[in-house]
């Protein structure tokens, strides 16, 4: 996995113009991304509990996990897609690894980590406003937090991944996939009804961002955590075995 | 007695294919109701390789050639029947087989398309664990032979199709394979790289003693390096053997060719054998192997005879004979 995600890296530092026009883009879409903070820090009004730095938590959080999609899940799922409409999955499979590792690593948009470094000092500078000083536990409770985020964020991926054996010509759904994720930005309670049912129990982004944030401001117990890991660990095996049977059907293509 | 490198028996394999006529009514009724076909692209197929053969699989497009490779490479679930290869069964797709085969396609690459091949060299010196020394052992070895020093380095999008294809053989062979699946490794290339990837897959196949499944729509890749042919059509199998025992069977007549001052009248011509070709001082006849010594030495007797040439039939003629006849006839039978 290690080297086929080091050569994935190299491919996005083969053409030095791509490569930095990329790396603009990111400044620039990361400092955009700030905008709609400034905006709910002057009303200072608080969102369903959720004061405005306790928000910048929360949005530094969804700042890392959109970066963790941006980097490694999105652009391996549209060069995975890729591979299985014309057939190139053939080489993917014939190696003596994990297929499903391979295609998860198939390719790497290194600028999108810029996000991540954008999340991590907002939740500092959010939680020093806040006085917040995390404790151990909280800070444990928070990265087991982020690890079932990730879970969950990689077994939705997965399953798309999967419906492309299926229907190709499926890479549009990485960007409704993203658009669906830009909803993790606020907290899980602000939905009602319908969307609360869908963001809960089909995308659930209460585990993927609302979780990990309220674990760092010290709002989350080791039950939710339970939960949210139960919950990663769940999609994930659901994920494994989906792509088992897609594997099964996988028709490659004509030569 | 050793186990095959490749047994295959009563082997099938179906798909469902999408179908739709022509015209954007038609691409509309298809987003609604999508018609479905059941293609057999194999049948019935049964045979044995045994280890260090080299065997090619014939047949007209269509014919189920790559199904079967692909499906002796794990990467098609057969439908019915029963795959043994290397001992193994290919669809489990277990570790210590997929380290025990190749396949190299001539339509597809596994070499990163952006990046010099020497990086998928590597990426699959990780992959299949080859120990460092072993690898540019053998490295080292594929580039000298294939003549590669110079291209090493260089992204493979800038590379020409001979000297991909040489990289994709390398990518595939650096873990010494014992079985190699070769689909069209030629395809497109002009004679000499087809010579010399050739020669490679032979020198290969004798030093290692790797068995060959080759699949190629140039008959000289399968003469020159396949003394047992398979020949399927429409997913069955129609011929198992030499190329010779197929020529002896289906085009039994010996192609004489020879070149002279003048030649016989057709009349006479037609005596002794069939005219294929007539021009100039060029003459080509079909002649029975038994009449062959007779005939030749009439042809000698011809003024300023010469390039007197006795073969038997072009194999691209014998295969498209075989399959012009109905499945069965059973003389073609193995």
């Amino acid at each position: 996995m290690a080297a086929q995600l080091r050569l994935s890296a190299l491919a996005a530092a083969q053409y030095r113009v791509g490569f930095w026009t990329e790396g603009v883009l990111a400044v620039f879409w990361s400092l955009v991304g700030i905008v709609p903070l400034w905006v709910a820090i002057d009303h200072r009004g608080a969102v369903v509990g959720w004061g405005p730095w306790e928000l910048m938590v929360l949005t530094g959080c969804f700042a890392a996990l959109s970066s963790v999609f941006g980097a490694f899940l999105q652009p391996a799922l549209i060069e995975s897609m890729n591979h299985i409409r014309r057939g190139t999955l053939d080489h993917v499979l014939l190696r003596p690894a994990d297929s499903l590792l391979l295609c998860l690593v198939a390719a790497f948009s290194p600028w999108r980590l810029l996000e991540l470094v954008f999340g991590l000092v907002l939740i500092a500078l959010s939680l020093a406003r806040l006085g917040v000083t995390p404790e151990l536990a909280s800070v444990g409770v928070a990265l087991g937090m982020g690890l079932a985020s990730v879970a969950c964020l990689y077994g939705l991926g997965i399953l798309t991944l999967c419906l492309s054996f299926r229907a190709m010509q499926l890479q549009n759904l990485t960007y409704l996939f993203e658009a669906l994720l830009d909803f993790s930005r606020w907290p899980i309670g602000v939905f009602r009804g319908l969307l609360k049912a869908l963001f809960t129990f089909v995308i659930p982004l209460a585990v993927m961002t609302t979780y990990p944030a309220a674990a760092l401001i010290g709002r989350a117990d080791v039950t939710t955590l339970a939960s949210a890991l139960l919950t990663g660990a769940a999609l994930l095996v659901v994920a494994r075995l989906c792509w088992q049977v897609a594997v099964r059907g996988y028709t490659s293509a004509s030569s | 007695m050793a186990e095959p490198a490749v047994q295959v028996e009563g082997l099938g394999k179906r798909f469902e294919v999408a179908e739709r006529g022509a015209g954007l009514r038609a691409a509309l009724r298809a987003l609604v109701h999508r018609r479905v076909r059941v293609v057999e692209a194999v049948r019935e197929l049964s045979f044995a390789l045994a280890p260090g053969e080299r065997v090619g699989l014939l047949g007209p497009n269509g014919a189920g050639k790559t199904t079967t490779l692909k499906i002796l490479a794990g990467l098609l679930y057969p439908s019915r029947g029963q795959v043994r290869v290397a001992g193994f069964t290919p669809h489990l797709r277990k570790y210590e087989f997929l380290r025990s085969i190749s396949l190299v396609m001539g339509h597809k690459r596994q070499l990163s398309w952006d990046l010099p091949a020497v990086d998928t060299f590597e990426l699959n010196r990780v992959i299949y664990d080859i120990d460092a020394s072993a690898y540019r052992r053998r490295l080292d070895d594929f580039v000298e032979r294939l003549g590669l020093a110079s291209i090493m380095f260089k992204p493979v999008r800038q590379l020409s199709l001979g000297e991909r294809m040489k990289c994709e053989l390398v990518a595939a062979l650096l873990h010494e394979p014992s079985i190699l699946f070769l689909d069209e490794p030629t395809l497109g290339m002009d004679v000499s790289m087809q010579l010399a990837i050739r020669a490679f897959v032979r020198e290969y196949n004798e030093e290692r003693g790797a068995t060959i499944v080759l699949t190629s729509h140039y008959m000289q890749d399968v003469s020159a390096l396949c003394p047992r042919i398979l020949v399927i059509n429409d997913g069955a199998l129609r011929f198992d053997g030499t190329i010779e025992a197929l020529t002896r069977t289906i085009r039994p007549l010996r192609r004489v060719s020879v070149r002279a001052e003048s030649f016989p009248e057709d009349a006479a011509l037609a005596d002794w054998g069939r005219v294929i070709e007539r021009a100039g001082d060029r003459l080509v006849l079909d002649v029975e192997p038994e009449r062959v010594p007779e005939v030749v030495s009439r042809l000698v007797g011809l003024p300023d005879s010469r390039e007197l040439l006795v073969r038997e039939a072009p194999l691209e003629e014998v295969l498209r004979e075989l399959f012009a006849r109905p499945d069965d006839a059973d003389e073609a039978r193995p």
